[in-house]
């Protein structure tokens, strides 16, 4: 409490010129405080010496110079001129310190949270490869072993489906396995609805189709009583579901 | 160091810090280079699957407002519409799987939106001595009617390979749903084999189906890649046709989706075994390969659309019936009991006015228990053998009649019709609206109200979706994108009676230019 009085008493004593006197408070206070006694000899010294320089006449471009440099100046500094405004106030200064800390601090730990996931997930990849290095040995010797462990049904025999090739996606892809939930937002796009492509052949084969002329078919109708909706149709679909909700059936059951 | 040159420095840091975060994201431990996620055909490279093709079907603003009006949306007008909307610009494009044949050139398809390359078909009803009043004479039969009226099929086929192959569109079978295409040049795909023997329940089946490739979404950029993908899955029930082979199969698999719909099935040895045309849970019914070939044997044959027969009812099991149903169509107590413990019939519950069962004089409460002397004992049972019959054929049935203990014989003139609900809800052709209609003339039109119609050019008015290619309205040049303004110096929404008056005068806006066209009116 008696700090911030005299940290009051203080910023009046600062601001007095020579031939102003002190407030009544402020002498009584200097009359108890020691300390502001001794900050306001200090100060009215200060102000003594000043006091007695004698006056010096500017140049008489002086003006003219001034401006010229202002002008020159204040095309490089006029992006932080703002900016060194807007700091030239202590809270504001200490506040943007403090954030630019916290967030210089948050950016180290979300890093290091980053690198030991990768490595979490790196350790579990490479056991993951290993498990299946030995389960391919133990496929192998398995091959190897006396023919009364072949007697499986014959259509698995006859599979066309190579079971090694999506084995080996993946691991080419381990997306599952290594990826942190984050970055399954950027790879999510339709591998959630896509079918497994198990067909042996190389999935990443495609045609173009020529979607470009598509203009989207969004319109309002009516039913005559006033009630009114909304009929929205996809540009572009695939497979045979209908496209209009209670469309005909073409197969409709039970009617003859 | 002052204090700006501090802040500087530490603003400069976490930059810094940020794009370091940022990078180390993107790279997994992956211990080999992904493969780059787009790749297309080149020559030299063998399909797995030669047989599975891609159809893309596409579909322009009058197709998709035809569809719309057929649907049973309860559309009574167009409210608004986007400013840049043009009638014939592409609205929608669907990719779905075919089957090339065995022949190498013919291709099934189950396309969804088949319907809206056709018109509702006329009901040829039978002529009965005992109808109540003579039956309207169709307007054309339905074989002589062109599947390119106005604007030939927007198709185009891909084989295995990604090679774009011409083909033209022959026509619809009704009793598969099926749609039969024939490439233009012959022998331009290596069909691969058919297994035309029984399938065996719990044998594993690929199904095929065509799916965007990842990341090549049209707002990326404007081409849009697919290609061919395919599920595993187990057959898991066989139902047995009742004359024999096989009618439909059942097969699970862990990841059906409706996508699948229309997807073609192959057995392990890579021979076709069926095409997927619905879902029923989480299995795909699949259409046997016999029956594919069959329905491609049939339109090829008319070399047009045919159509399934046509009854008029609506009906259910005795064995899918409670005790309760049976006794509500009129039955009395022990005769119900009787019926529910013989497990054999289809009892009808509604019967259209004015259809063949009308006129054969077939009630609500009837139960049809023999098809040309064949046991009936569920609906697949019945539906399997009226198609047997075909189209406008002469059948006999033999029916239980409710509180009558002797079963009778009933002689019925089939019709015919693409499918039943391809009536669309619009016109029933055996009971025409008093006065005048659009339909009557053979013209679908669906109203656009005022903002809508500025944008075509006009004020107000109805927009022509279906013309009937054997109409007079067709002979006078109305075609599909026309608005009529006006009918006999009337304005649409005035008119509604007319004294039939022997012409019609559309006056029409077409491309923005107003048009008179003079319609003979159609005599009864």
């Amino acid at each position: 409490m008696r700090k911030n009085i005299c940290e009051e008493i203080r910023r009046e004593l600062d601001e007095l010129t020579l031939d102003e006197t002190c407030s009544t408070t402020t002498i009584e206070h200097l009359r108890g405080c020691g300390a502001c006694r001794e900050f306001h000899e200090k100060q009215t010294k200060l102000r003594q010496i000043v006091g007695s320089l004698g006056t010096v006449s500017a140049p008489a471009d002086f003006d003219f110079r001034l401006r010229a440099r202002l002008a020159n100046e204040s095309g490089s500094v006029s992006h932080f001129s703002f900016l060194s405004s807007f700091m030239s106030g202590p809270v504001v200064r200490r506040g943007l310190v403090a954030a630019v800390l916290l967030l210089v601090l948050a950016n180290v730990a979300f890093l290091l949270r980053t690198v030991v996931k990768h490595r979490m997930a790196s350790e579990e990849l490479a056991k993951q490869q290993r498990t299946a290095a030995q389960q391919s040995e133990t496929a192998k010797s398995q091959e190897t072993a006396p023919p009364q462990t072949q007697e499986t049904p014959k259509h698995d025999d006859v599979a066309v489906i190579p079971t090694e090739q999506p084995q080996k996606r993946r691991t080419e892809r381990p997306r599952h396995v290594a990826s942190p939930s984050r970055r399954q937002l950027a790879t999510l796009d339709f591998a959630s609805t896509r079918a497994e492509v198990i067909n042996g052949a190389d999935p990443s084969y495609a045609f173009p189709i020529d979607a470009s002329s598509v203009q989207y078919f969004k319109l309002s109708v009516d039913d005559g009583r006033g009630n009114a909706k909304t009929i929205s149709v996809p540009t572009i679909s695939f497979g045979s579901q209908r496209l209009m909700q209670n469309a005909n059936q073409v197969a409709p059951k039970r009617v003859w | 160091m002052n204090f700006r040159n501090t802040m500087r420095a530490a603003i400069f840091v976490s930059i810094a810090f940020c794009y370091g975060i940022v990078t180390a994201q993107t790279p997994a431990p992956s211990p080999k280079k992904t493969a780059p996620p787009v790749r297309t055909w080149r020559a030299g490279d063998k399909p797995p699957a030669p047989q599975v093709v891609t159809i893309i079907h596409r579909l322009n603003g009058i197709k998709m407002f035809r569809l719309l009006a057929r649907s049973q949306q309860q559309v009574q007008a167009i409210s608004s519409l986007d400013f840049a909307f043009n009638l014939m610009d592409d609205v929608h494009t669907n990719v779905s799987a075919g089957l090339a044949l065995d022949d190498g050139e013919t291709i099934a398809a189950w396309l969804p939106e088949a319907e809206v390359e056709f018109g509702p078909v006329p009901v040829a009803a039978p002529a009965a001595p005992e109808a109540p009043y003579a039956p309207n004479v169709p307007n054309a039969a339905f074989p002589r009617m062109p599947n390119s009226f106005f604007d030939t099929p927007d198709i185009t086929v891909i084989g295995a390979d990604g090679r774009r192959l011409p083909a033209k569109y022959i026509g619809f079978d009704g009793v598969t749903g099926l749609s039969i295409l024939r490439l233009t040049k012959k022998n331009a795909l290596a069909a691969g084999a058919f297994k035309d023997e029984p399938v065996n329940t719990g044998e594993a089946v690929l199904l095929y189906r065509p799916e965007p490739v990842p990341g090549t979404r049209p707002f990326l950029r404007p081409k849009l890649y697919a290609r061919m993908a395919a599920i595993e899955g187990r057959i898991q029930t066989v139902m047995p046709a009742p004359s024999g082979g096989v009618a439909r199969f059942k097969v699970s698999a862990p990841k059906l989706s409706q996508a699948n719909i229309g997807g073609v099935a192959l057995n392990q040895s890579g021979e076709t075994i069926g095409i997927v045309d619905g879902l029923e849970g989480s299995e795909a019914s699949i259409l046997p390969a016999t029956l594919i070939k069959r329905a491609a044997q049939r339109v090829l044959e008319q070399q047009a659309s045919v159509p399934r027969p046509w009854l008029g009812v609506k009906g259910e099991a005795i064995t899918a019936l409670k005790f309760d149903q049976i006794v509500n169509h009129g039955w009395q107590y022990k005769q119900a009991e009787a019926l529910a413990n013989n497990h054999r019939g289809i009892m009808l519950t509604s019967i259209v006015p004015g259809s063949p069962a009308a006129l054969a004089t077939l009630r609500a409460g009837d139960v049809i228990l023999k098809v040309d002397d064949k046991d009936i004992q569920t609906a697949e049972d019945f539906t399997w053998w009226l198609d047997q019959a075909g189209p406008s054929n002469l059948v006999e049935f033999t029916i239980l009649r409710p509180n009558r203990p002797v079963e009778e014989e009933l002689n019925v003139k089939l019709s015919q019709m693409l499918e039943p609900s391809f009536s669309f809800n619009l016109r029933n052709p055996l009971s025409p609206p008093k006065g005048f209609s659009l339909l009557d003339q053979g013209i679908e039109t669906i109203a656009l109200r005022a903002p809508v119609a500025t944008q075509l050019g006009t004020t107000a008015g109805l927009l022509v979706v279906y013309v009937d290619p054997v109409t007079a309205a067709f002979e006078a040049g109305l075609q599909p994108g026309d608005v009529i303004q006006s009918i006999n110096g009337k304005s649409v929404s005035l008119f509604k009676l007319d004294p039939k008056p022997a012409t019609y005068t559309f006056e029409v806006v077409r491309k923005k230019e107003k048009l008179v066209v003079t319609v003979p009116a159609k005599k009864k």
